[in-house]
């Protein structure tokens, strides 16, 4: 009803000037029947102008109309319902009528374009707001794709990585291609060069007694925690020894959470488990330096130092460079530089003295 | 799919190819349309689902996959040549032995499923089928942990132990699995003894610089000593422009270092890290990723027992076209 009016409005601003197609194209921009388009052309024929405020547009033929020779609208309404309405109808196309042309022709010649960009404007924002809805309106759909990303059930990252790969042959796909020369080959996009692999049977055979020899290991046959006897069947090179702060050792379940609560051998506050280590630690070092005494009765000294040359000589060195900086740190005169000339020249004497 | 098309596949082995000594070409595969299209020209890049690799050995296979050193990417391995086994058709169970610091679970996003361990199949509490936690990407891939991460293992569990687990698992109703792949920890103590007990071959991981070379070297010598013949390595974390700078040794040099057959070249890649934090293994990856393909075929190497007959050393850079000076 409302496009009506507006119609109804801007045909009576027409000047004269007008054509009837133009105002018949109007009339059908209003898409109203073609009893009113008609009944528009004919009373433009006349030379007449007439504006008609309709309440509504399927009464036009019971109306009755009248064109003064003065270009003055006369504005005739006979409305059947709304009475009410009528009058501020009336006033309003009189406010129309009584503005000035010349201004009213150029807001019309404005409202047009401006019309015409308002639509494409609404255009526009209606796309984007249509697209807008429908995109929200995908992800809040419940049980979709991204609805389970959202409630946590599904890994966003993993959609669209998890259908299987278009081939199998991995030496033959669209991502690798061997060059005609076979000198070359095309990876990911990447031409890489190839080169021939040159390890023979031979080399291998020569490698595999090298480490032979390198590597002699028997295979542990018995692991023994610290502190345990070695059995007397078993063979010493197959025992692994465990070491008690080893992860296995110390997540052995001979110390379990009722000891742990009960544990009367904790003193002054140091953990039973902790004191254990540390006495089998101590129990083993104490071994370990009753095996060296021993094996010291044992071993001639003069042929034990032909082995162990380079290591005494180092320890020998490092004696000389401590006591030439506890030297130097008693007399500050000794310089470092007189170390050095100490044991460089202690060196040769110690060497000639391990000479057999 | 690919069993949908078995009936194409082609039932022999692949040959080398006598005039070729490259390793590529000899896993060419022979697709049924390539002789007929050109029957003088070698089709060098065709779709291929028609052949699947040959296994060789006896099944199961089981194999350990250890380094001696840390951080080299033993369990990456473990977890992308499983899942590519799995993709060729293979049923792999994948035993993570790091039983102090496990990360197999995580790797393949499989943590939040890990509810029984080979440690509860032990002591009674549930059966070895409830211990195995399937992957639901690849139904024929299923993982075994030792140990849950905080639990207190007994000092039992050794050799014997992971004997008897693989044993039972060779004896299941559904049949033995074609792979057992051993992730093992690192080191050389009581873990990595019990990691290649089972084992009747090893995958060596290394990276081109020395410590894990040694490291590598020691271990190689172990598996020696402990009757593990089959031995071949893969060289990760390849860098081919810092080779060519000569700031990196060649995978050649660490070849002639080591003596020993090589299995695959993975290049560096930042995908492993992305792959590693998501729990989705680089070779399931679309795009496939350099490393990826480079798992893959290293997969395809283990299942045919053969071993790389060229490496790639470094990138060449790519023939311009004509109009590569308006930038085409």
């Amino acid at each position: 009803m409302a496009s009506l009016w507006t119609l109804q409005l801007h045909a009576a601003s027409l000047p004269r000037c007008y054509s009837s197609t133009h105002l018949e194209f109007r009339a059908e921009v209003g898409g109203f029947c073609s009893g009113f388009r008609k009944w528009n052309r004919n009373k433009f024929v006349d030379g007449k102008f007439v504006l008609r405020a309709l309440s509504d547009p399927w009464n036009v033929d019971e109306e009755h109309k009248r064109i003064d020779d003065q270009n003055e609208v006369i504005i005739k309404a006979n409305v059947a319902r709304g009475v009410k309405s009528q009058n501020p109808l009336i006033k309003l196309q009189h406010t129309v009528a009584s503005l000035p042309p010349v201004i009213f022709l150029k807001k019309k010649h404005f409202s047009i374009s401006f019309a015409a960009g308002l639509c494409a404007v609404a255009m526009l924002l209606i796309v984007v707001l249509r697209s807008y809805l429908a995109r929200k309106s995908r992800n809040s759909r419940p049980g979709s794709v991204a609805d389970l990303v959202r409630r946590g059930q599904l890994r966003s990252d993993r959609r669209g990585i998890s259908t299987p790969l278009k081939y199998e042959d991995p030496f033959n796909n669209p991502m690798v291609k061997v060059g005609k020369s076979n000198s070359t080959v095309e990876m990911c996009g990447k031409l890489y060069r190839l080169a021939p692999v040159t390890l023979t049977k031979e080399q291998q055979a020569i490698h595999q007694k090298r480490r032979s020899h390198a590597y002699q290991w028997k295979r542990p046959k018995v692991f023994l925690k610290e502190g345990d006897s070695v059995p007397s069947d078993v063979d010493p090179d197959t025992v692994r020894w465990i070491p008690a702060n080893h992860p296995f050792a110390t997540t052995a379940s001979d110390i379990d959470e009722d000891l742990a609560q009960h544990n009367v051998y904790q003193k002054h506050g140091v953990p039973f488990r902790i004191q254990a280590e540390h006495e089998a630690l101590q129990r083993k070092l104490e071994s370990l330096q009753n095996e060296q005494k021993l094996g010291k009765l044992v071993i001639d000294h003069g042929a034990a130092k032909d082995f162990e040359r380079p290591f005494k000589s180092h320890l020998k060195s490092e004696d000389q460079v401590e006591q030439s900086s506890s030297n130097s740190q008693m007399s500050p005169k000794h310089t470092n530089s007189d170390s050095a000339q100490n044991s460089y020249l202690n060196r040769p004497a110690s060497d000639e003295m391990q000479k057999p | 799919m690919m069993i949908s098309l078995q009936p194409l596949t082609n039932p022999k082995p692949s040959t080398l190819n006598p005039h070729n000594p490259f390793y590529f070409p000899s896993h060419r595969p022979k697709t049924l349309k390539t002789p007929l299209l050109k029957p003088f020209f070698p089709i060098q890049s065709v779709l291929q689902y028609n052949r699947k690799p040959q296994l060789a050995g006896e099944t199961p296979r089981v194999v350990v996959i250890t380094s001696g050193k840390g951080g080299v990417g033993k369990t990456t391995t473990t977890a992308n040549v499983g899942l590519s086994l799995a993709r060729l058709g293979f049923s792999v169970v994948a035993i993570d032995a790091d039983v102090g610091l496990r990360n197999l679970d995580l790797l393949l996003g499989l943590e939040n499923r890990v509810n029984y361990t080979v440690v509860e199949v032990l002591n009674g509490d549930c059966r070895l089928d409830q211990a195995l936690v399937r992957d639901k990407r690849w139904s024929n891939f299923e993982l075994l942990c030792i140990s849950k991460p905080r639990s207190k293992l007994p000092l039992g569990f050794g050799g014997k132990a992971l004997i008897w687990v693989v044993e039972a698992l060779k004896d299941r109703q559904e049949g033995p699995p074609d792979f057992i792949l051993i992730d093992c920890p690192a080191g050389i103590d009581a873990g990595f003894i019990t990691a290649i007990t089972p084992a009747n071959e090893a995958v060596l991981v290394t990276t081109p610089d020395i410590t894990s070379l040694r490291d590598a070297d020691r271990v190689t010598g172990l598996l020696e000593c402990d009757g593990i013949r089959d031995i071949k390595m893969i060289v990760n974390r390849v860098r081919t422009d810092m080779i060519k700078g000569e700031d990196m040794m060649s995978v050649l040099d660490v070849q002639e270092m080591l003596g020993l057959a090589l299995l695959g070249v993975i290049p560096e890649d930042s995908e492993v890290i992305r792959s590693t934090n998501r729990g989705y293994p680089l070779v399931l990856n679309k795009p496939p990723t350099l490393a990826g393909l480079a798992f893959e075929q290293a997969a395809w190497r283990l299942v045919e027992q053969d071993s790389m007959q060229a490496v790639m050393v470094e990138e060449e850079p790519k023939k311009r076209g004509w109009f590569s000076f308006f930038g085409g």
